[in-house]
């Protein structure tokens, strides 16, 4: 446990001391948020639908980036073999880097989801207490994936754009859930309406917190 | 006597083809509510099956090669994705030409294609990453991990797509595939189909995977080699 | 001493049709020293990855504590301390947060007392607050040193410790490894040449051809590795 806490204070730290990239990170993902908002004609579509789906475009964006950079740090000086050399836990590592990789989501999308009320003439209200959960589920779910994908994709020559390629088709079902649901809450539907969509979600996160925390000794390992 | 097999397969498909295809175009009366174009369903309901089947081998061979290690598995994966990746393609293809008369579209978001499109990126993704990196144990260890999570992810895949497609039935009242299969005929012809496709699948499937092999064990000749020749050069 | 802390049986290791190691015997009980010597390419660097099990051999067994190498459970490699070329070390953690942070890793009591007593050890106290991205190669190296050291290991896997080091830093990594062998460690290490190190015995081997030579005398070693080195080989 102190392994996880550990790896989870030092990446916070290194996150912290790397300042100006953190910021224009988060702003990179604010700025999907303005090119959708032009890009989409927002009078002629219901409000809440294209608020909900441009939210949820930013938001995997942020996502991807966060989940690249918590591996990113063990790229210098082949620091992940000193963590892997050690008696940490291949699967504890993970839960380290999702929980990085989450925080920086989670950030983001608070960051969004103010843009997104201002920008689509929405209310600071219930609604939005409706879609924290949603937001959730789904940060922790993409979290995850990205985590394990990235892991991979870092050592491959398609690095970074492949990523997106593995990650966007597997979270579809996430995704589609996601935008769907919140849609619903920002409408003002309670959470019990959207069980289907929020069941769909649950599964998604416990299959991919799972099979990341036991698969991820596979694609950290040297050869 | 993987040869025999390869050819004795390879023979079975092409007789089972030609019965399907007579079958198809001069057996089979076509259904009444779509005429013609229907009879794409005798084709798209085997393709479905094998491209699934596929990728459900691609995941299995996964989970082999990580616990047991042994490259054969890693083979018979790769060979399982890009024969599956060739017949989800044609699903697509089958599906968009279906679609064309039916609801007047090349393409339209329905459950079934929706999750076609979904199954053939993910054969896309996987077979990216197989090209973007050298044939190591170590791309094969990711290749088997990528997966293992996709398949798992297809139940929630058609789950989602499906309660999506629900909510939305506006684009599509239709015959999602003509179950209601009246004429025997119309079930023998399938049956004939499913056989043939299945066939010509294990055919392709054998054909790569007898090709993977063999570089493979180009790989631990090549240990060989490499101890024989420094024991040769020993006994200089 | 009972089991050896090391022991390989016909250890083989191919690279696409080279052959870097092969039949390569080694033993090493607790409280040993070993130097392993060799050209460039020689494949010392591979037997010590091998040990340390971030490479599978291509044939025969490498043990560690008596286990596979490439199977090893969390608790032998607590006792396991490695130092690469790569130091393994963050270049935006300070010092003192790099050692704590291993410290912690490896189940230490008081991480940030040992890293401090560390860092005294290894002459980098007045810049324990300071980035190791301004830290020359050879004090980063010192620091990898005190990393691989910090938990005390029974095994110690050490790949060219004293390169780019300075006269003061290779006194005080030698002083290391003294005190780990004299607290019973046993330790590998990589050289070219074989450096002096005052009041250790190490045996040396050299890998030649893939195999281990046995024992040389210090001296003809040396003698040989000059004159290797003269004819560029």
């Amino acid at each position: 446990m102190s392994g996880f806490a550990a790896v989870l204070r030092k990446d916070l730290r290194l996150e912290r001391r790397s300042g100006e990239s953190t910021l224009a990170l988060l702003a990179l993902s604010m700025l999907v948020l303005v090119v959708l908002v032009f890009a989409l004609d927002s009078a002629r579509l219901r409000s809440v639908d294209v608020a909900a789906g441009a939210l949820w475009v930013a938001m995997v964006f942020a996502g991807m980036l966060g989940a690249n950079r918590a591996l990113l740090a063990e790229r210098d000086n082949g620091a992940i073999r000193g963590l892997l050399l050690s008696p940490l836990d291949p699967g504890t590592l993970f839960a380290a880097k999702l929980v990085a990789a989450l925080i920086f989501m989670a950030v983001a999308e608070v960051g969004a989801v103010i843009l997104m009320v201002l920008f689509f003439n929405l209310e600071f209200d219930q609604s939005i207490a409706r879609l924290a959960p949603v937001l959730a589920l789904g940060a922790i779910g993409f979290s995850a994936l990205a985590t394990l994908l990235s892991a991979i994709t870092g050592r491959t020559r398609g690095g970074d754009m492949l990523l997106p390629i593995l990650a966007v088709p597997i979270f579809v079902p996430a995704l589609i859930a996601g935008v769907k649901a919140s849609a619903a809450a920002l409408a003002g539907a309670p959470l019990s309406s959207m069980g289907d969509w929020l069941r769909i979600m649950i599964a998604f996160d416990v299959l991919f917190v799972t099979a990341g925390y036991l698969l991820f000794e596979h694609v950290v390992g040297e050869d | 006597m993987n040869s025999a097999i390869r050819n004795g397969l390879g023979y079975t498909t092409l007789a089972l083809m030609i019965a399907a295809l007579f079958m198809v175009f001069d057996y089979v009366p076509p259904e009444a509510e779509q005429g013609i174009a229907q009879l794409i369903f005798y084709f798209h309901v085997p393709l479905a099956w094998v491209a699934f089947a596929s990728f459900a081998i691609v995941a299995i061979a996964g989970i082999f090669y990580l616990w047991l290690g042994d490259q054969l598995w890693d083979d018979l994966g790769y060979a399982a994705a890009e024969t599956g990746m060739v017949f989800c393609t044609l699903m697509i293809v089958a599906g968009s030409i279906w679609a064309k008369p039916i609801w007047g579209t090349w393409w339209t978001w329905d459950s079934r294609l929706t999750t076609t499109f979904i199954l053939w990126l993910m054969y896309g993704g996987y077979l990216m990453l197989r090209a973007s990196a050298d044939d190591t144990p170590q791309v094969a260890r990711f290749a088997a991990v990528l997966g293992i999570v996709a398949v798992l992810d297809v139940p929630i895949v058609i789950a989602s797509v499906r309660l999506w497609r629900t909510i939305h039935p506006a684009v599509l009242v239709t015959k999602q595939g003509g179950h209601g299969l009246e004429d025997p005929r119309m079930v023998a012809t399938l049956m004939v189909c499913l056989a043939a496709f299945t066939a010509l699948w294990a055919w392709l499937l054998m054909l790569r995977f007898m090709q993977l092999r063999t570089r493979s064990r180009m790989g631990t000749l090549a240990v060989r080699i490499a101890f024989a020749n420094a024991a040769a050069s020993d006994s200089k | 001493m009972s089991a050896p802390v090391v022991e390989t049986h016909s250890l083989a290791k191919t690279y696409g049709l080279a052959l870097v190691l092969r039949d390569l015997d080694l033993r090493l009980p607790s409280g040993a020293g070993a130097f392993v010597t060799g050209g460039n390419g020689a494949g010392k660097s591979t037997l010590l990855r091998i040990l340390a099990g971030l490479e599978a051999p291509s044939g025969g067994r490498a043990l560690v504590f008596g286990q596979d190498t490439r199977k090893l459970a969390a608790r032998y490699r607590r006792r396991i301390g490695v130092m690469a070329h790569q130091s393994f070390l963050y270049p935006n953690l300070t010092a003192r947060e790099n050692l704590e942070f291993f410290a912690e890793l490896y189940s230490l009591a008081e991480p940030r007392a040992s890293a401090d007593r560390w860092l005294s050890r290894i002459g980098l106290a007045e810049v324990a607050d300071s980035r190791v991205r301004t830290f020359s190669r050879g004090m980063e190296q010192r620091l990898s040193a005190a990393r691989a050291m910090i938990a005390e290991p029974a095994l110690l896997l050490l790949d060219e410790p004293f390169a780019s080091l300075d006269h003061d830093g290779a006194e005080i990594v030698a002083a290391l490894i003294r005190g780990a062998i004299e607290r019973g460690a046993a330790v590998i290490a990589t050289a070219h040449g074989v450096p002096e190190i005052e009041g250790v015995e190490f045996a040396v081997y050299e890998i030649s051809r893939g195999r281990l030579a046995e024992p040389a005398p210090k001296e003809e070693v040396r003698r040989g590795s000059r004159i290797r080195s003269l004819l560029g080989r």
